[in-house]
């Protein structure tokens, strides 16, 4: 029942009586469950209350009441997201115990158009990661659902993979800083669609960087993908860079064959196989091309998102300390000593790296020649982004230059190797364009996405393009 | 160098009085600890922060009457540090570019004191000792606090005196009643106090409250400071907290260096954008400040100084009194008012914002004092029912029966008269002779053609005396 139905065929079929959203709710979690002890995509399952709201779906489709554009369609949620009452991690120890009093903004969109809410996916300790290997203490790393033997991508790891693995109807929220949606998107053979900074409201999502994260949406198709953004997208007082924008009908987007610009320093940096993939691709298209050059991008992108994002993460970090929700220890000592050791215990190595890596380029002394330098240097990518879609619609490059590593290939890396990796995801990330990881082939047993990116609000251009992109490479 | 070497700034933080908090809903007034929060002022993860409009407004207001430059683009920081009543272990608030720079503010003697900036930011928790700081081995937080807005204004150290310190912050919470961005009564007001004396090292004296505590640990410690020098010792530069029961400053403990907050752009705000219009419109909006309606007092009104300084020094005051001046004499009102009714409310403590006064009500009761028709201290008396009980002046003349009729005014006009034609007898009753009264109630009588009754003429020469 329900196996291998888009969510809009899946709805049609719930409104028509034909699947029952109790019946296929249990069957989802069952599998979640069952997956878990082996890929680990779930930080947590929310059976009873996942059941609880099946049960409402149900009630007001039999009665006629429910008008939602996602009655019943089960949708899990990066751990970094508030679902009310539920322990709400961002995949960390210290976060330990947190149950939100609120639901995200995103969550109660998703809520109001009848979606379930199935459980907390896997991610890097908030969201510190590309191979989701960066897992908080005692959390466990998932597994590529094509190969248990590489890693899922992160830091949007558990999202990606069980929307992989499923068969049911089903999508995910997942939420990027750096590339977080995209690059498990790309290594689990998902769609990943990562909108305009502003364009999703925050409220609700436990910062990384707050002038980078962005909620967005992963499914199986563009279509899905593009569905659920409509849901969650549209402005919100809540939260203060929310966009004042009028809600688009993204789920109703066709395919088009948009001036695609290959974007030269992505490709040259790649793997050759994952760089031949992205332009047979583009071949199969047949759209208009053009080589589009980002050089300060490709030189600079990387090391402004890493200090300006861990500038931030370093202060959103600080709240974690023992004293009001999370993880607590003995009270002893002065609050210093208190604070120390909670945060000692809760945060596992590489939030640690980030949090004295964040607080170095703030210090008075180094502020002027990092923090401030990286944010002037973001306006000047930005400027170089926006002079490249007056030549084109769309930028294509793959979404990463390697295809899913295995852990042992990932334990070799160092970390400035593994920040890297970021090169493709990161520069529209740090410029807030709107971008999507679309599957395009098979590596053997890895997938290769490509990645197509927008300007700003142009969300519409980018769904047109990936549409077409998918419907090329079936 | 000022003359006497002494050097002060100041950096005051005010709470400023609207309903909500800063960046939440939260209400700014709560008694039961802890019953006003929410997952904004407790910085529960995922919460973001909204600017309250308000606070904004109010922070331009003051930014204005400071006479500073308003800055057409600014935005928030995060000042980063940990502390138990930090909900977020940062504060929001304004760093690289605040509010308003370059103000100033005139003291009462005229002198012009530099305002460095002005800027708007949260209030953190509260840290309640039960049994008092240093007794208990633990702390209370109450979380009303956080989030409250509080308007940052920094001086020049253009202080040459605990006492201009004083005046300063007179004039500051004046201007901040004025705007009506402040409530004394429950709007707390602390400062950071920078001192020097003799151009030796700059102490900073953090965290004290209230004006007073102001002036006096500055008292205390330009004296610590001028002692240590007279004994051939070293001011050493630091920070000091300021107790409050002894009157004294101590070293705090540890950090003798600079602390590094490790600024960064607030990046769940928006910078604020003001067009050269907008700045214009809010300064013409601005009310006629106290300096300025204790001049017009002066000239309009023909007063003193000091009495046009008391009415302009209390908005309500000055309001009450131009109302009432339209009425009665000026001169007459502004002479009750300075005395009878401020000695009123300064004696039994009262909130004069609060009494919600009627100048008609106080016009009436004037004017039965100039025609005579009540005695000085039935006015005294149905003022101070007014004030403590509400009880309305005229009722309250009627009520007690001290309206005088006609008969009496005139006995009262002949004592004046003869009082004041014999001031030797008058001088001699003050000393306590019998004859002399006697000799002015004879002299009242000859006056009213016998028509006065003696023991009333008797009683009004006794009130007149006793005045
Ligand atoms: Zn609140």
């Amino acid at each position: 029942m329900g196996e291998g139905l888009s969510i809009k065929q899946f709805v049609t079929e719930v409104k028509k009586g034909n699947i029952s959203v109790l019946e296929h709710t249990e069957k989802i979690l069952s599998e979640a469950e069952q997956s878990n002890s082996q890929y680990h995509y779930f930080n947590l399952i929310a059976r009873e209350a996942a059941l609880k709201q099946a049960g409402e779906v149900e009630a007001s489709i039999k009665t006629g009441r429910n008008k939602g554009m996602l009655p019943g369609v089960p949708l899990s949620v990066k751990d970094c997201i508030c679902v009310q009452g539920i322990e709400s991690r961002a995949g960390s120890k210290i976060l330990s115990g947190y149950e939100p009093l609120f639901d995200a903004t995103v969550i109660e969109r998703a809520r109001a158009e009848g979606a379930i809410i199935i459980g907390k996916t896997s991610q890097d300790e908030f969201g510190f990661g590309t191979f989701n290997t960066n897992v908080g203490i005692g959390f466990e790393i998932p597994k590529n659902p094509h190969d248990i033997k590489r890693c899922c991508g992160g830091s949007s790891g558990g999202s990606a993979g069980f929307t992989a693995l499923t068969k049911l109807t089903h999508a995910s929220i997942g939420e990027s800083t750096g590339g977080s949606i995209a690059c498990p998107a790309s290594f689990c053979g998902v769609v990943g669609l990562t909108p305009t900074y502003g364009r999703v409201s925050r409220y609700g999502l436990i910062d990384y960087a707050n002038s980078l994260d962005k909620i967005g949406s992963m499914g199986k198709t563009v279509e899905d993908a593009a569905l659920l953004l409509e849901v969650i997208a549209g402005y919100d007082s809540n939260d203060s860079t929310s966009l004042k924008q009028e809600k688009d009908d993204f789920s109703k987007i066709e395919p088009s064959k948009l001036k695609i610009g290959i974007v030269k320093e992505l490709f040259e940096n790649c793997d050759a196989p994952v760089k031949k993939e992205c332009m047979n691709a583009i071949k199969k298209l047949g759209a208009k091309t053009q080589e589009i050059s980002l050089p300060l991008n490709a030189k600079y992108g990387i090391a402004a998102y890493y200090i300006i994002s861990t500038s931030e993460a370093s202060t959103n970090l600080a709240r974690y300390c023992g004293m009001r929700y999370g993880l607590h220890e003995k009270l002893e000592g002065n609050f210093n000593e208190y604070f120390s050791k909670v945060r000692s215990n809760g945060f596992n190595k590489e939030a640690k790296r980030r949090i004295l890596l964040g607080t170095f380029a703030r210090m008075a002394g180094f502020r002027d020649a990092y923090y401030l330098r990286a944010m002037k240097a973001r306006t000047r990518l930005i400027r170089e982004f926006k002079e490249a879609f007056s030549k084109v619609d769309v930028l294509a490059n793959p979404t990463m230059p390697i295809v899913a590593p295995t852990f042992e290939a990932i334990e070799k890396l160092t970390p400035l190797q593994q920040y890297a990796m970021d090169l493709c995801t990161v520069p529209a990330n740090l410029a807030g364009m709107p971008h999507i990881s679309v599957p395009v082939a098979m590596q053997g047993k890895a997938p290769v996405g490509l990645m197509l990116t927008a300007d700003h609000l142009q969300e519409k251009k980018m769904i047109q393009a990936a549409l077409a992109v998918e419907s090329a490479c079936k | 160098m000022e003359k006497n070497g002494i050097v002060i700034g100041l950096e005051c933080h005010i709470q400023l009085n609207t309903d909500s908090k800063l960046f939440c809903g939260c209400r700014t007034q709560a008694e039961e600890p802890n019953s006003s929060c929410c997952p904004i002022c407790l910085g529960h993860p995922g919460s973001k922060p909204v600017l309250n409009a308000k606070a904004l407004n109010y922070a331009l207001q003051v930014a204005l009457a400071l006479n500073c430059e308003v800055n057409k683009e600014f935005f928030f920081s995060r000042k980063t540090y940990f502390y138990p009543d930090m909900s977020k272990d940062f504060q929001i608030t304004q760093y690289e570019i605040p509010v308003g720079v370059k103000g100033h503010v005139a003291l009462s003697n005229g002198k012009r004191i530099g305002i460095t900036r002005v800027h708007l930011e949260e209030d953190p928790a509260a840290l309640v000792h039960e049994a008092g700081l240093g007794a208990s081995n633990f702390s209370l937080v109450d979380y009303n606090r956080s989030g409250i807005p509080l308007v940052e204004v920094v001086t020049e150290p253009d202080l040459s005196s605990p006492q201009e310190a004083r005046d300063f912050l007179d004039q500051l919470t004046t201007i901040l009643s004025y705007l009506k961005v402040y409530s004394p009564s429950s709007g707390t007001l602390k400062a950071d106090c920078n001192v020097s004396v003799y151009g030796n090292a700059r102490v900073e004296v953090k965290n004290v409250t209230g004006k007073r505590g102001v002036e006096k640990a500055l008292e205390f410690e330009v004296a610590r400071q001028k002692n240590l020098l007279l004994n051939e010792r070293e001011v050493v530069r630091e920070t000091r907290s300021f107790d409050e029961k002894s009157m004294t400053t101590k070293a705090t403990r540890g950090k003798e260096t600079e602390e590094d907050y490790g600024y960064i752009f607030e990046p769940d705000l928006t910078a604020i954008r003001l067009s050269t219009a907008e700045i214009k419109k809010m300064k013409q909006r601005l009310p006629e400040l106290h300096a300025a309606k204790s001049k017009r007092f002066m000239q309009e009104f023909n007063l003193d100084e000091y009495t046009a300084n008391v009415l302009a020094r209390n908005f309500t005051l000055g309001l009450l009194f131009e109302e009432i001046a339209k009425q009665v004499e000026p001169m007459i009102a502004a002479k009750f008012l300075t005395r009878e009714l401020m000695a009123v409310v300064n004696r039994s403590g009262l909130d004069l914002n609060a009494l919600d006064l009627s100048a008609d009500e106080i016009a009436s009761l004037l004017s039965l004092l100039l025609d005579r028709r009540v005695t000085e201290k039935a006015a005294k008396e149905a003022i101070i029912a007014y004030l403590t009980k509400g009880e309305k002046p005229t009722q309250f003349i009627e009520r007690q029966g001290l309206a005088m009729d006609l008969q009496e005014r005139d006995i009262e006009k002949a004592v004046e008269k003869v009082l004041a034609e014999n001031k030797k007898a008058v001088a001699d009753l003050k000393t306590g002779n019998k004859k002399s009264l006697n000799f002015l109630v004879g002299q009242v009588m000859h006056l009213t053609k016998a028509k006065a009754e003696p023991r009333l003429v008797q009683k009004i020469i006794a009130e007149k005396i006793k005045g």
